[in-house]
This record gives C-alpha cells, sequence and structure tokens, in this order.
C-alpha cells in the first residue's frame, strides 16, 4: 500500500514548474461569457472596472500537473474532483502573470466507494508588479 | 430542543456550507432545529468562534469531529486537547476501539455515524470481522443516506441494543435539518451535548419528507 505520509513529506510544497501567461482581452471575455456571467465588470471592455471573471485563472494551466517521478497512487484513472479559486486581487488585460504550480496537498479518506486518494494541485498567480493575485487548487482523486 | 448533529462547513474538504448561511437557511425555511453541530471531516477545528452567530440567529452551533477508523465513520462530540492528542484524526484507519476508549478517558463521547452504509458503515464491518466492545449508540437516521441504508441502520441497532440518533451529514446548505435529534433536557453547550447523549433521553427525528414538500 502507498506510504502517504512518504509522499508528503517527500512532495507537498515542492513547486515543480512555472509558466508565464499574457492576458488577452477576448479570452477575458469569451471566459465570462462562457461561464453565463453578466456583469459588465468581466464581459464589457469600456466598463472602468473591466478584469477577468474571478476564476479565469482555473483555465490557465503550466500543462503538467504532476512533478516528474511523482510516485503512481492507486490504480486506473483518476478523477476530477474540481478546482477551488481564491481570489486575492484583479487580473486584467495586458497583464503578465507567472503561475508556479506545487502539490499542495496529499490525503485519503473513506466513503461509499472505497478508499480514495486526494492530490491537490496548486497554483499561485502572481501578476508582473509581483503581487499574488488569484491561487488554484485542483483536486485529483485515485481510488486507493 | 432539537439539535442536528452532523454537520459540514467550508472547513471540510467536501464542505460547501459557509456556517452563517447554515444559520440564515434555517431562519429563513423556519426548520424545527435549535442549533447544530459541525462535525468536521478528520480534523476538529479549535479556532472558528461561531458566537456571534449564535447570538444574532439564536441558535446552538457546536463543534465535534467525524473521525475514520477502521469500523467506518465515527462522530466525536466532546473533543479536547487530551482527546486530540489520543490518536492522529487526519488518520482514516484508526482502530475504532481504541478511539471509544480514548473518547471515554477524555470525557468524551464517540458514535459511529451512518453504520448502514457501504464500506464506511460500522455494520459493514460487523458482518467481516464482528462487533465491537463499547458501541452503544450510532446514527440510525442520516441525511445522505441512500434507500435502504437508516432501515438497515434502524434494524442493526435494535439487534444490538444501540441507542440511535440523527443527523443530516450535510455539506451544503439546503441539506441541514434533513435528519437530526430530539432531546428531553436543554442543551446549550458541548459538555450539556456530552451529558444528554451519555443520558440517553433523546430520539432520532426526520425531516427529509417535509423537507421535499417545503421545496416543492
Amino acid at each position: 500500500m502507498t506510504d502517504l505520509q512518504a509522499i508528503r513529506d517527500e512532495w507537498v510544497g515542492v513547486e515543480f514548474e512555472s509558466a508565464e501567461f499574457t492576458i488577452d482581452r477576448d479570452r477575458v471575455i469569451a471566459w465570462a461569457e462562457a461561464c453565463g456571467e453578466t456583469d459588465p465588470r468581466f464581459t464589457d471592455p469600456g466598463n472602468p472596472d473591466f478584469q477577468a471573471h474571478p476564476n479565469f485563472t482555473a483555465c490557465l494551466s503550466t500543462g503538467r500537473m504532476m512533478p516528474e517521478n511523482f510516485p503512481r497512487i492507486g490504480s486506473g484513472f483518476g478523477i476530477d474532483g474540481g478546482k477551488t479559486v481564491e481570489v486575492h486581487g484583479p487580473v486584467r488585460p495586458g497583464d503578465t502573470l507567472t503561475g508556479r504550480a506545487s502539490i499542495h496537498d496529499v490525503y485519503d479518506k473513506t466513503g461509499r466507494s472505497g478508499t480514495m486518494v486526494f492530490v491537490i494541485h496548486r497554483m499561485d498567480f502572481t501578476n508582473q508588479n509581483g503581487e499574488l493575485v488569484s491561487t488554484v487548487d485542483s483536486k485529483m482523486i485515485r481510488s486507493r | 430542543m432539537i439539535l442536528d448533529l452532523h454537520t459540514h462547513s467550508i472547513k471540510s474538504d467536501d464542505g460547501r456550507a459557509k456556517v452563517e448561511n447554515y444559520c440564515k437557511w434555517v431562519r429563513k425555511k423556519e426548520l424545527p432545529l435549535d442549533g447544530f453541530v459541525l462535525t468536521e471531516h478528520r480534523q476538529f477545528d479549535d479556532t472558528s468562534d461561531y458566537r456571534h452567530l449564535e447570538d444574532e440567529y439564536g441558535l446552538v452551533i457546536l463543534k465535534a469531529s467525524e473521525v475514520e477508523t477502521d469500523y467506518g465513520h465515527v462522530l466525536v462530540f466532546g473533543v479536547n486537547d487530551d482527546l486530540v492528542n489520543s490518536f492522529d484524526f487526519a488518520r482514516v484507519d484508526n482502530p475504532l476501539p481504541d478511539v471509544l476508549e480514548a473518547a471515554e478517558r477524555c470525557g468524551a463521547f464517540a458514535a459511529p455515524c451512518h453504520p448502514g452504509r457501504r464500506n464506511v458503515g460500522l455494520f459493514a464491518h460487523y458482518e467481516r470481522k464482528g462487533p465491537v466492545e463499547g458501541v452503544h449508540t450510532v446514527e440510525v437516521l442520516n441525511g445522505g443516506s441512500i434507500p435502504g441504508e437508516d432501515e438497515l441502520s434502524v434494524e442493526r441497532a435494535v439487534a444490538h441494543g444501540y441507542r440511535g440518533f440523527g443527523g443530516s451529514d450535510s455539506h451544503i446548505v439546503s441539506r441541514i435539518g434533513y435528519c437530526a435529534t430530539d432531546f428531553d433536557d436543554d442543551v446549550r453547550d458541548i459538555d450539556g451535548l456530552v451529558t444528554a447523549l451519555r443520558g440517553g433521553r433523546f430520539a432520532p427525528v426526520s425531516f427529509r419528507e417535509e423537507e421535499m414538500d417545503r421545496d416543492d
């Protein structure tokens, strides 16, 4: 059986990849509209407080969800357990964000389906001024 | 006095309900609850202070834990420092006898929840491994149960001579109060709850049908 404590000790908090993202106006609008957003702050570039929808950073990825050499946990395919976005500040078109990926947590829990392992992949986004603007936690679930 | 003994807030990894929103929902829907107990998964939240919400909404809000054992999930009421240091709340395989013994020794009250549930229910483990000494009370009504689970819980609890209580196991606001526990005595704090549970003067109650009618 996988030793989760050993995995936690080795991997939690380790930053394993980073990438830069230039925030494009059209993509910001398209995302907001896809979310069903109608507030002009998120859909109208003419709005004086125009900015990206609060969950916009959920669509930004470095392309890698796990560090290289991260141990395989469980069997079969994983399940997308959803994302949580914490907003620290506005993201606006033209901003350059740096996203840093890390493993935030690894834990297990039991339920009707048996024992499941949860791996929390975290992306912290800072803007061109070095300000933390968004944190996105992606939950991946695997059966043990 | 009616308390929902099993709720989860955003402090739990799978909880989506803010505590104040529970309060608002209880009052807006005029639910017959006098309060609720937050039973966060695999932890004890000793930092949050909800007294201002108790005052604002006139509800009793207490804190407990839902821990995981080799015989399924267990609610622990009256968690204190001694108990927190007795076993690892984050583990999913705590030996049930150890949890029961620690709760007793530390002045808390431990009771398996959703015992009729597959894999994480006490009675599923009983079938494979036999009963455990020290269990005296179980959650026979759980708002998250699928058909047949609560029926099994009630049947087996009666067979084993266990007392039964109820809780919603709510993770979202609209689920609070689906099931609850009606106490003969007033319960105003966690010590009072432990005393009331030990006294056994309570009964499980379900409001699920009424809730569904209300929503319709």
